[in-house]
């Protein structure tokens, strides 16, 4: 893919993402891609893909994304953005605490014939559960 | 900086960080360099760099990174990486707790000419902290 191909699919996946729409974002990543993602498990095609960004959309209802860096080498992307949303509609099967969570993530991908081929998301997880209520931290 | 700079640039600073050395790692960065540290806080220029680089090889004095890849975009990098550590030192005011971390990290840096303008760390913070027993979690 050339530069311009690659910039193009992260725009679009940044619109389809906003819009919250899963069907559209699934069709970014390849019928057996693999991804690896503190929420989702490490989750294969865009069945699971749909389902884990569904999941994500039905918790955080206001969901946004501004991406912040866009880093590419070859066939190798970073996607660094800001999520923000509240937890209005409960995550992992808790109710919702209609907390808000400014979330910084990296996704880290691999594109191949125009597709999200592998993506492996790293970001403070575990703060995310905490700022939404699932978890509760105090010091130890 | 070329491609090979650029990698020989992060294979010395990995031996560096590895060594504890925070003066080698410090000298990279731009006097108006800002650092974004989850562990340090925001920070700028290479004299609060080696403190924080102090900071951190007190309370982690077995603190390493190991690389795992380099993603080089004109004179934007992001490195993905495993760091990992013990709090032999103690953290935040508490002390050490003894304990172990281990976490997949994305660091992205900005140069200007060989030096280090801008570095945002993103790792799972608070699930270090957890790990590390700076913070107790549990299920709210």
């Amino acid at each position: 893919m050339t530069r311009e191909e690659i910039v193009g699919l992260f725009e679009r996946r940044e619109a389809a993402m906003n819009d919250h729409d899963v069907e559209t974002i699934a069709e970014f990543y390849a019928e057996d891609a693999v991804v690896e993602s503190p929420l989702g498990g490490t989750h294969q095609g865009r069945a699971a893909v749909a389902a884990v960004y569904g999941a994500v959309f039905e918790a955080f209802s206001d969901a946004t994304v501004i991406t912040d860096d866009l880093i590419i080498d070859g066939d190798r992307v970073v996607h660094v953005f800001t999520m923000s949303g509240t937890d209005t509609g409960g995550l992992m099967g808790m109710d919702p605490s209609g907390k808000p969570a400014l979330m910084p993530m990296v996704f880290v991908c691999r594109v191949a014939n125009g597709l999200i081929a592998h993506e492996r998301r790293i970001y403070d997880f575990t703060g995310m559960l905490v700022q939404i209520g699932v978890l509760k931290a105090k010091p130890a | 900086m070329t491609r090979e700079q650029i990698t020989a640039m992060f294979t010395r600073r990995e031996e560096a960080f590895n060594a504890k050395d925070s003066a080698a790692l410090a000298a990279d960065y731009a006097d108006d360099a800002v650092i974004y540290s989850p562990t340090a806080g925001v920070h700028q220029g290479p004299e609060a760099a080696k403190e924080a680089f102090d900071f951190i090889f007190h309370a982690f004095a077995d603190n390493t990174r190991h690389t795992e890849a380099l993603v080089i975009d004109g004179d934007r990098v992001a490195q993905v990486l495993t760091i990992e550590g013990t709090n032999l030192g103690g953290l935040m005011g508490l002390p050490p707790s003894g304990k172990h971390f281990r976490l997949p990290a994305v660091f992205i840096y900005d140069f200007r000419g060989d030096k280090i303008v801008r570095e945002r760390r993103i790792y799972d913070f608070t699930g270090m902290l957890i790990q590390i027993g700076v913070l107790k979690a549990r299920p709210a």
